[in-house]
């Protein structure tokens, strides 16, 4: 018998799959095909970062570089840079999670934030020093702007409708004897 | 489990860098093939997309069918207005059509009259635009013809008002077309009346810039704008749009084609035209006795 831990877990993936598809279709559709003047949020992104704040079992590495790579391929942007960085940040502010889990929610977000801009950054920077033709730097960086503004209602989300909240103590302790 | 690392062991820490480093290695390794190879790496995402959209379909036509009827039915508001508009429209263009049939018929005289032969290959394949490209820089549409139907690479395509893009990119079911809209998007144009050549070059902008105008000043906002057929990448005189000045002095193109609701497109097939490549042979008199067969082929090349 699967420990009830172990199902929830693999149901969280799920459900990440899940969103990432819905989010992908909802992208997809073909609503909008003048240019818009402001880019929209990159909603994967704030998802996986809110996740991996709270829950980073529920988002193992293979599962995101996954998840943005078909982004990445299917958006048609060059494949595997942003999926790099995405991955670097979400790993740093994984690494980050013991800290982040008794900060107050401003300082995450400014956190978030940080990393946000710096990967847009690096992301600019790769692209045009392999001499890809992008998006100029200032509309990428107002897509981070908006991916912020975005970010506070993704973990809102996720933490009261999803269920996506940090592991209590109880859980922790449970956790410890099964390893 | 082999996920939850982070946790406490001391030993799990170098282990996951490691996994984290090869992961991030083999990504850029991906970027760098993309860089140096990149049809391949394209012909591969094209076979994921013609894979990936087509699955979605069931839903992405009846979503998409919805929402168009949310917004029409937000228009009945304004339907009085509408219909007013559309009378005072429908006058004018009884007048124009009224003035077109006369003019077609001219034409037609004129054209048989000065025994031209019009391109009888601009035939076109109609498809229905499946998905966007779903990013804010990049303006693509997706069609779902694909090469199982004939489409190749390259080919124009308009929504039967004006020009909208080009083929870039084909799967088995699906074909992506570049907006003209796209900064990737560049198009030797004509600008009629004056008969400029230039080159529409896509910004990411509803109204894109036209560049490389020899002399700007025969050039006036509400000239029309048609494909030149230079280069050989498009057939010629297809409507692009008019002339506009943008806020910032440049000259722009408000484009013919109805960018709002991009739904139904025809892809032009053009085949490529043939090339004259030798400059012609000396035309000599037949030699007497038997022919020698060299020469025969020489002759029938020139």
């Amino acid at each position: 018998m699967v420990d009830p831990l172990t199902t929830r877990r693999w149901l969280y993936r799920a459900l990440f799959a899940a969103l990432a598809t819905l989010l992908l279709f909802l992208r997809l559709l073909p609503l909008d095909t003048m240019p818009r003047t402001i880019p929209g949020p990159d909603l994967l992104m704030c998802l996986i970062f809110a996740w991996v704040q709270r829950r980073p079992d529920y988002i193992p590495c293979w599962l995101l570089v996954g998840a943005v790579l078909v982004f990445d391929m299917m958006l048609m942007r060059p494949p595997g840079v942003w999926t790099a960085l995405v991955l670097l940040g979400a790993e740093f502010l994984r690494s980050r999670q013991q800290v982040s889990a008794e900060m107050p929610f401003g300082v995450e977000w400014l956190m978030v934030g940080a990393v946000t801009v710096v990967a847009t950054l690096a992301y600019g920077t790769i692209l045009a020093i392999a001499v890809v033709d992008h998006a100029s730097l200032a509309k990428l960086l107002v897509q981070a702007v908006t991916t912020l503004a975005a970010y506070p209602l993704v973990v809102f989300l996720s933490a009261f409708v999803l269920g996506v909240r940090q592991a209590s103590l109880g859980e922790i302790t449970r956790r410890a004897p099964a390893r | 489990m082999a996920t939850d690392r982070n946790a406490s062991l001391d030993y799990t820490r170098p282990i996951r860098r490691i996994v984290i480093g090869t992961l991030v290695l083999c990504l850029m390794a991906l970027f760098l093939l993309w860089r140096i190879d990149s049809p391949r790496v394209e012909r591969m995402r094209a076979a994921l997309v013609d894979r990936v959209v087509p699955s979605f379909d069931w839903a992405l036509v009846p979503v998409t069918k919805v929402v168009g009827m949310v917004e029409g039915f937000q228009s009945y508001a304004r339907i009085y207005e509408q219909n007013q508009e559309l009378r005072r429209e429908l006058r004018q263009m009884k007048a124009w059509k009224e003035a077109a049939l006369q003019l077609e018929q001219e034409n037609a005289k004129l054209l048989d009259l000065n025994k031209v032969r019009l391109d009888p290959q601009l035939t076109y394949v109609t498809g229905v635009v499946m998905a966007d490209s779903g990013s804010p820089f990049r303006q693509s549409v997706l069609l779902n013809v694909g090469a199982r139907d004939g489409i190749v690479d390259g080919w124009a395509t308009t929504d039967g008002l004006g020009l909208v893009g080009r083929i870039s990119g084909v799967g088995a079911r699906t074909s992506r077309v570049i907006l003209l809209t796209d900064s990737n998007s560049r198009i030797p144009v004509t600008i009629q009346p004056s008969g400029q050549r230039a080159v529409l070059t896509g910004d990411n902008s509803p109204v894109p810039p036209i560049e490389f105008v020899e002399t700007p000043e025969l050039v006036r906002p509400g000239d029309r704008v048609v494909s030149s057929g230079d280069g050989g990448v498009f057939p010629a005189g297809l409507l692009v749009g008019q002339v506009a000045l943008g806020s910032d002095r440049r000259l722009r193109v408000r484009l013919a084609a109805d960018y709002e609701r991009l739904e139904f497109l025809r892809v032009l097939r053009s085949h490529s035209n043939e090339v004259i490549e030798d400059p012609g042979a000396l035309i000599a008199p037949a030699p007497i006795g038997p022919p020698d067969p060299a020469m025969v082929q020489g002759a029938g090349n020139g």
